[in-house]
């Protein structure tokens, strides 16, 4: 029962949002390829959505893209979250590993990613007029994804809805204390570059003068 | 940020160094009469804000002072006007005279200094600071500044009525009355900038009889002023009298377009940002004031050792074809913008050269022609007007401007496609033909052109039209597309289902076989 190859369960869990993940537990599915995979594609349709839309949808300028907002946004935000969630989930004796929680996480990504593409297809014959379309689109999408990803970390962790709900909460506070410890590092990091090089620079002079 | 901007058009203008000198080169040598390269770099904003380099509409042509017109040298000249038939008067404020000078700027035609008041006195004015001719009546319309007084008076100099201090409730008693700006409008109704109060400027009936204050500035809505507005809701009546009040700034200038009938204010103070330049209707009413926050000038104030150089307003002009012509002093430089307050060109700066003036010493700004062919620029610090005149560019502009704003979309495609082979950058240009293409039904242009501008409103407009054009053309190959690749969807699952079956039973025969121990 149930011996599906990689791509099948992929499928498998994304159509059955309630019973997906507890199978996938089960037979010990998944696979860390697929979740590179899922987040490189994740990436490209964060840039897609905002480069790639017909240009009566293109929200930003040719001249103001940077690439770093989009690297945060999708490969940042994930590995906080996974390390967010592990690090809230082992204290409350969650059962997930960190591998499970990055697999889990990620293919709970995909409907999201879909619709942004379905967006950016979209965007190519539709005036703004019919925006309603994307609208829909978008909420089909996230709301999908929402699901899958609550039943993603009850599903991985052996949690009940209750637990669940606060899993996720202390995740995001975990979350934002990781992004703030890493910009606070990466500032200091940054001053103590620049002290050093200052040195370097000034014992260089030193010896040439 | 503000620096990065700064540096970052400086090094546009580094990078297309070449190609703007070999442009001004072919400039110079084609569009002008006689005039060297101008002192600055000439700019405009991209629809970014950011500063690029641009062709210009206007040259500094000459330089005109007191003694090239045959008279004393001027004495921190006030203002300077033209009339309907093209006649300029200076007011010379430190020689307290006014001269009449001819359209084309080299003789002076008279020089007012003393006036036959109605009882056959006579009077001389005292640093006056604004005139202004009635173009219905040609009355002159005198700010006697330090008379604390206002004088009406023929052409010939004698003065029709004199406006001193209203005795009115209205009026504050305790305030002095010292006009600095003065005009009268088509119903001859007499309006006076006064610097000390910020209730909008003076107003006079035709009889010269005190009606009220006209056409005041709105109060910024800063935190402050918020805040204020929340405490004094709550605040008792003892409270509120000794709690500070909001007021507006004063506008210090304005002018009037005798055509159409509103008058335009300058806000010249630093400390706003709010209403820095109002159309006003005759009811009081700005016009502009969906766009109160409007930059007008330059989009950002440069820093340097620790001042702000912020655009200061200090004249304002409406020209002839309604372009409305605002001068800085604090960089020197006129905003010449199109009767919809979109920004044509910029020109000027501060120095000693022809086209430059002393830094926050400019006096006035006057247009003439019926296209703004030239614009008279007043630096009551060097006591000269400097003349610009317009280049090939800057008529094609006003041209295809005047067009665009009057709704002839197709007529404006010529010349906006001439704007662009002189100058890419304009970025008005791409707008102007994108509209004539979409008038003219050629969708695809305008689609082009929208996306050239960045605008991504008029490419919406245009796609749609340009999709249901599409989809009436070929509907019937959409529509054979559509049936064709439904087909082809269930012929290939048949296809694959009978595949399956196929191999399920060729899978299951041999067992079948092997269990018989027959093999074929």
């Amino acid at each position: 029962m149930m011996d599906l190859t990689q791509p099948q369960w992929v499928k498998h869990v994304v159509f059955h949002p309630f019973e997906g993940f507890e199978d996938l537990r089960w037979k010990k599915g998944g696979t860390l390829k697929y979740t590179a995979v899922i987040i490189a594609a994740l990436f490209i349709a964060l840039i897609a959505f905002d480069r790639w839309c017909g240009f009566q949808f293109r929200p930003l300028p040719d001249a103001m893209f940077s690439v770093v907002p989009y690297i945060m946004r999708s490969v940042i935000y994930f590995l906080a979250w996974v390390l967010g969630n592990w690090a809230v989930c082992t204290l409350l004796d969650g059962e997930g590993t960190m591998k499970n929680i990055a697999i889990y996480s990620s293919y709970a990504l995909i409907p999201y990613i879909v619709q942004m593409f379905t967006q950016v297809v979209l965007s190519h014959v539709l005036v703004r007029a019919e925006g309603v379309f994307f609208d829909t689109v978008y909420y089909i999408g996230i709301i999908w994804t929402a699901l899958l990803l609550f039943n993603a970390i009850k599903a991985v962790h052996q949690y009940t809805f209750t637990k669940t709900v606060a899993a996720i909460v202390l995740t995001l506070c975990a979350m934002l204390i990781i992004l703030f410890l890493a910009v606070l590092f990466l500032s200091l990091f940054q001053k103590v570059y620049v002290f050093f090089y200052s040195l370097y620079t000034e014992i260089l002079y030193r010896v040439r003068v | 940020m503000r620096n990065y901007v700064k540096t970052n058009a400086r090094r546009r203008l580094m990078q297309s160094a070449a190609a703007v000198l070999s442009l001004l080169c072919t400039a110079s040598v084609l569009m002008l009469p006689a005039s060297a390269d101008e002192p600055y770099d000439v700019y405009n904003y991209n629809y970014l804000g950011e500063a690029v380099p641009s062709q210009a509409g206007y040259l500094a042509e000459r330089s005109v002072s007191g003694l090239d017109l045959g008279t004393t040298a001027f004495n921190a000249p006030g203002d300077l006007f033209k009339d309907e038939k093209d006649q300029f008067y200076l007011v010379d404020s430190g020689n307290n005279r006014i001269l009449r000078i001819n359209s084309e700027f080299d003789e002076i035609l008279q020089i007012y200094d003393t006036f036959t008041m109605p009882d056959g006195s006579q009077t001389k004015l005292k640093n006056p600071k604004g005139v202004f001719i009635s173009p219905d009546t040609g009355l002159m319309y005198i700010a006697d500044n330090e008379n604390a007084r206002a004088l009406v008076c023929e052409q010939d100099g004698s003065v029709v009525m004199e406006i001193t201090k209203p005795e009115s409730a209205v009026y504050d008693q305790q305030l002095t009355f010292l006009p600095q700006k003065i005009l009268c409008d088509n119903a001859g109704n007499i309006y006076i900038v006064l610097n000390n109060t910020t209730k909008g400027a003076a107003m006079f009936g035709a009889d010269g009889s005190f009606i009220g204050y006209y056409g005041a500035n709105a109060v910024a809505a800063t935190a402050t002023v918020i805040a204020n507005h929340f405490w004094n809701a709550i605040a008792s009546e003892e409270e509120k009298r000794y709690r500070s009040r909001s007021t507006p700034t004063a506008f210090d200038n304005f002018d009037i377009d005798t055509v159409k009938g509103f008058i335009y204010t300058s806000t010249s103070s630093g400390s706003t940002d709010t209403d820095i330049v109002k159309k006003v209707n005759p009811e009081g009413y700005n016009l502009f004031s969906y766009m109160s926050n409007y930059t007008w000038g330059d989009l950002f104030s440069t820093w340097y050792s620790g001042t702000s150089y912020k655009t200061k307003i200090v004249d304002i002009d409406i020209g002839d074809d309604g372009s409305i012509n605002c001068l800085d002093a604090t960089t020197g430089r006129v905003f010449q913008y199109d009767k919809e307050a979109d920004l044509l060109f910029i020109m000027g700066t501060t120095g000693d050269q022809v086209g430059a003036f002393t830094q926050g010493n400019v006096a006035a700004v006057e247009t003439k022609g019926a296209g703004c062919e030239n614009i008279y620029v007043l630096d009551a610090g060097k006591g000269t007007v400097t003349v610009f005149g317009q280049t090939v560019f800057g008529s094609i502009v006003h041209d295809a401007t005047k067009l665009y704003n009057g709704g002839y979309y197709e007529e404006a495609l010529e010349p906006w496609l001439e704007v662009l082979k002189r100058d890419g950058n304009y970025r008005r240009a791409y707008l102007g033909i994108s509209s004539a293409y979409y008038n003219m039904g050629r969708y695809k242009d305008s689609m082009e052109y929208a996306k050239k501008a960045d605008a991504s409103g008029r490419y919406n407009r245009a796609f749609e039209r340009y999709r249901s054009q599409w989809l009436r053309q070929h509907l019937t190959q959409l529509l054979i597309g559509i049936v064709l690749i439904i087909a082809g969807i269930y012929i290939l699952k048949f296809y694959l289902r009978r595949q399956q079956k196929k191999a399920l039973d060729t899978a299951k025969a041999p067992e079948h076989q092997t269990e018989g121990g027959t093999a074929s």
